[in-house]
């Protein structure tokens, strides 16, 4: 009899342990999921002074328009210039395109300096859960096709600047983004005394959402470089940009404050020499419009 | 005597386990609704289902990165601003189908399923009509049912250009196969 027992109470633990329910079998079936990618680490290819780790999606178009005012305080500022919303130290337009989903392209010209610039950018690593982090490499090459009051820029090879960066960001939570880039800019010709033809920079930003639609900005570029050091005359200074991102579905809307005159790389790399502390810093704004070129018919 | 009986126990209860779950792992999901710009359509392909033919138990788990849109962009914000899908990574299903399931009869057969529906952290009783097919042994499951955004906390911005509706139509179609 005990055996018997015994041996109903054995089927039991058996079957407990043995039969399934739907919610086990569930689970176990969820947990096949594969790892996907962090997507969304940046609401756009472009902060303020640095672009991001985000990819124009394949066949996509962004469009962006770029403007940066005249310095709201110090000298060129002030009323008479409504706080250098009368000048506009640089406008950019640039056309980026998706030809992969991890590679674009883009094309952009700059006021300053008239400079134009073709881009190619790959996203070498995406965040997921065995990668902490996301890397896209770039490079770019500038070129100023006018003529300027020197003689310097007689020789059209003088007038080319190539840069190339690698930018490793990280989704910390779906509000936080943050990213690095370390950066290296060369320019065919340079000031005479001593200025560097290459330049090593790292740039910092950052993104935090306070809603899903809504978040600030902070983008920051340090600059390597003991000519810049050295000539405290010539006022170099870091460009440090903050301000607000707004997305409504197709835009990204970027409203800033940055010291840097300059939007391109190339240009506010070696040529920043405006201060904050001088009251030489400018409101700027981004748009950025996304076109779908293509729809995939099913 | 109790070997035996204890033999005839497993025996029966693995017999009876091994047919008792179905499963369905490629679980077809499309998501439909109409706004004023353009509709908002997508796809996906791998939700996965349970279903108890016995008990009438179903559970259906569709993870929310699964679903694809036409507009990629759309897609990146869909799961971004709407759905939230780091912090809700699925929209789970689970409940009961009221009648008696018959896999012997080929035919189909309209059901009724009482359960809970999870999407977006948020959990609601539903009753949901659909049709149940069986084929040859084979039961297949389809539906179509709308889900308010305003249910399930999700929220439609003014700002947005693009507007959505309210009314999400889900169209469910899965077919199932034993383990």
């Amino acid at each position: 009899m005990k055996q018997l027992l015994l041996c109903i109470l054995f089927f039991f633990v058996y079957q407990l342990s043995f039969s399934q329910s739907t919610d086990s079998l569930m689970r176990a079936l969820e947990n096949d999921s594969p790892d996907q990618p962090v997507i969304a680490t940046f609401k756009s290819s472009r902060l303020i002074l640095s672009q991001t780790t985000t990819m124009v999606k394949k066949h996509d178009m962004d469009f962006k328009v770029v403007h940066r005012f005249g310095d709201i305080g110090g000298t060129d500022g002030g009323s008479k210039t409504l706080l250098g919303l009368d000048n506009s130290s640089d406008i950019y337009i640039d056309f980026e395109y998706g030809i992969s989903d991890r590679l674009s392209i883009s094309f952009g010209r700059s006021k300053y300096e008239q400079l134009l610039d073709m881009q190619l950018k790959y996203a070498l690593l995406q965040q997921t859960q065995k990668s902490p982090i996301a890397i896209s490499v770039l490079a770019k090459t500038g070129f100023t096709p006018y003529r300027v009051n020197t003689t310097v820029f007689d020789d059209y090879s003088n007038r080319f600047s190539y840069f190339a960066q690698a930018i490793l960001s990280r989704k910390f939570s779906p509000n936080l983004s943050l990213q690095v880039a370390p950066s290296f800019l060369k320019r065919n010709l340079v000031a005479p005394g001593g200025d560097e033809e290459g330049l090593f920079a790292l740039g910092f930003a950052g993104r935090y959402k306070f809603t899903k639609r809504f978040g600030v900005v902070l983008d920051y570029y340090q600059v390597f470089s003991p000519y810049r050091d050295n000539n405290t005359n010539m006022n170099f200074s870091s460009p440090l940009g903050m301000g607000v991102e707004i997305e409504t579905g197709g835009h990204v809307f970027t409203l800033i404050f940055v010291n840097a005159k300059a939007i391109v790389e190339n240009n506010f790399i070696p040529n920043s020499t405006s201060s904050w502390s001088d009251g030489q810093y400018r409101f700027g704004f981004t748009i950025s419009r996304m076109f779908t070129l293509y729809k995939p018919k099913n | 005597m109790p070997l035996i009986i204890l033999l005839i126990l497993f025996f029966q209860n693995t017999s009876l386990d091994k047919n008792t779950l179905l499963i369905c792992k490629n679980v077809k999901t499309t998501l439909f609704s109409e706004a004023p710009l353009e509709n908002i359509e997508a796809k996906s392909g791998t939700g996965i289902s349970v279903l108890n033919p016995i008990s009438g138990e179903l559970q259906f788990v569709i993870p929310i990165r699964s679903l694809e849109f036409n507009k990629r962009l759309m897609q990146e914000h869909f799961n971004e601003n709407y759905m939230e899908s780091e912090r809700y990574p699925h929209a789970k299903f689970k409940g009961k189908i009221a009648e008696p399931i018959n896999m012997e009869k080929n035919g189909e057969y309209p059901v009724n399923v009482t359960g809970e529906l999870d999407v977006h952290g948020v959990k609601r009783q539903r009753s949901v009509k659909g049709i149940m097919k069986v084929q040859d042994k084979k039961i297949s499951l389809s539906s179509v049912f709308d889900v308010k955004c305003k249910d399930h906390n999700i929220k439609i911005p003014q700002i947005v250009f693009q507007k959505i509706a309210e009314n999400i139509r889900i169209t469910i179609n899965s077919t199932y196969i034993s383990q």
